[in-house]
């Protein structure tokens, strides 16, 4: 099998597992090759120059030699522009990591969802609320995944209509919703056009969240989110 | 080649240690078994006992085998300060810089969403309890400056904003003895933020 090397390529760490006595095997989103893991040697021995370096959440530039499942890192550094996501944020963060190791394939390669993941933590750094980056990333992920929501027009080809109620229904679309049903399932088409046009306000955000943890449970499969679980538990323990 | 079943039993047995790999294993059977099989008992002895008599503390869930440790129950601590460390080799590294004498709280690991670790793993509870009950003054969050450990040191400082405890988180920068030019940007950017007034 020839020798592929990769030089200097963008990437972020997504998640990392001790590895033999001193290494560590990584998980990277990387803008060329997609979700590529890769063996870090020596990285977890005490005088390792990579402790430093590879961390969660931090825009890096990675180099790596072979082909196949895995690869192993010849070199890693940061890029000159730091993320610092704060630290009562970090498990959106995690939340997010956790979605791309859920939905994408190793080298499945799509640029759209890098850029989204490095927005989305750009956004989460900044005062925007993390609430509305979330969301986003979900929505402007699952574009990217191919399995983008029809928000605009109804399963019939009808325009959605901002003051009317619809339900929706994963893989197949928007539906005008009868006046039997319950409402927990219907969703304003105001919110409907709000997430087609990315402007969620706070009225929204709550419809918004249960419309989109719809369709990624859908394709999550029914293995729960950890991140969901313990994000629970840490709510349950601070009160 | 293949060993008896007992030997290769022996071998498998002993890999589940960290750093022994199947060569290590082999050698540390064949040693035992040709010429240390008095240590080889000693060790049975030992793991035996451990296993069934260490235990984690009441208060602090470091190992031992008193309901209370002796960090824990030794009177002449600082009883006001509580240092919260990830692990127990962390309090053996405390413990011998002589720089503290308070007492712990061992987490045995970190925040970790993605490994499914959260609060209970840690006995997050306990250490709520404890906040509440109110002989402590102060934590100190001595996690380790990774982003799994800054979660950890957040999240148990907001428990402790809430028990209405005083929190400090351990500083992080150039290590003694080091240089600016070998010190990697994080760290620098931790020393430079975290600086304080010369005197």
């Amino acid at each position: 099998m020839s020798r592929h090397k990769v030089e200097l390529q963008p990437a972020f760490l997504l998640h990392h597992y001790p590895y033999r006595e001193t290494s560590r095997l990584l998980e990277l989103l990387t803008r060329d090759y997609g979700r590529v893991g890769l063996v870090a040697r020596g990285a977890r021995s005490p005088r390792s120059k990579l402790r430093g370096i590879l961390r969660p959440f931090t825009p890096l530039l990675v180099s790596w030699a072979g082909r196949g499942e895995l690869g192993t890192l010849t070199a890693a550094e940061r890029q000159s522009q730091t993320v610092t996501v704060p630290a009562a944020r970090l498990n959106s963060g995690w939340y997010m990591n956790e979605l791309l190791l859920r939905l994408l394939q190793r080298h499945d390669t799509n640029e759209a969802i890098y850029e989204n993941y490095a927005a989305a933590l750009n956004r989460l750094e900044q005062e925007s609320a993390e609430a509305v980056v979330l969301r986003l990333f979900e929505k402007r992920l699952l574009d990217a995944l191919g399995y983008g929501l029809q928000l605009t027009v109804t399963e019939q080809g009808q325009p959605v209509e901002a003051d009317r109620t619809y339900t929706y229904r994963t893989e197949v679309g928007v539906v005008l919703s009868a006046a039997a049903t319950d409402p927990q399932q219907t969703i304003a088409g105001r919110t409907l056009l709000a997430l087609a046009a990315e402007r969620l306000d706070d009225a929204d955000l709550a419809a918004a969240r249960s419309l989109l943890r719809g369709v990624l449970d859908f394709y999550l499969g029914p293995r729960p989110l950890k991140v969901r679980e313990v994000t629970e538990a840490m709510y349950r323990h601070g009160t | 080649m293949s060993f008896s079943p007992r030997l290769q039993q022996l071998i498998d047995a002993l890999r589940c240690l960290p750093g022994v790999g199947p060569k290590s294993a082999q050698r540390m059977s064949f040693h035992l078994l040709e010429r240390d099989r008095e240590g080889a008992r000693n060790i049975v002895e030992a793991l035996n006992v451990a296993l069934d008599e260490i235990g984690h503390c009441r208060l602090c869930r470091m190992f031992t085998e008193e309901e209370v440790c002796s960090i824990c129950s030794a009177g002449r601590r600082q009883a006001g300060l509580l240092c919260v460390v990830e692990s127990p080799a962390d309090v053996i590294a405390v413990e011998q810089s002589n720089a503290y004498d308070g007492r712990y709280f061992v987490l045995m690991g970190r925040l970790s969403p993605l490994d499914g670790i959260g609060p209970d793993e840690l006995g997050l509870g306990l250490l709520a309890r404890r906040l509440g009950e109110g002989d402590i003054e102060e934590i100190i969050l001595a996690t380790n400056p990774t982003v799994e450990g800054e979660a950890t040191a957040h999240y148990i400082a907001e428990l402790a904003n809430a028990a209405g405890v005083r929190s400090s988180r351990i500083a992080h920068g150039v290590p003694v003895g080091g240089e600016l030019e070998y010190a990697d940007g994080g760290t620098l950017s931790h020393a430079f933020s975290g600086r304080q007034r010369y005197e």
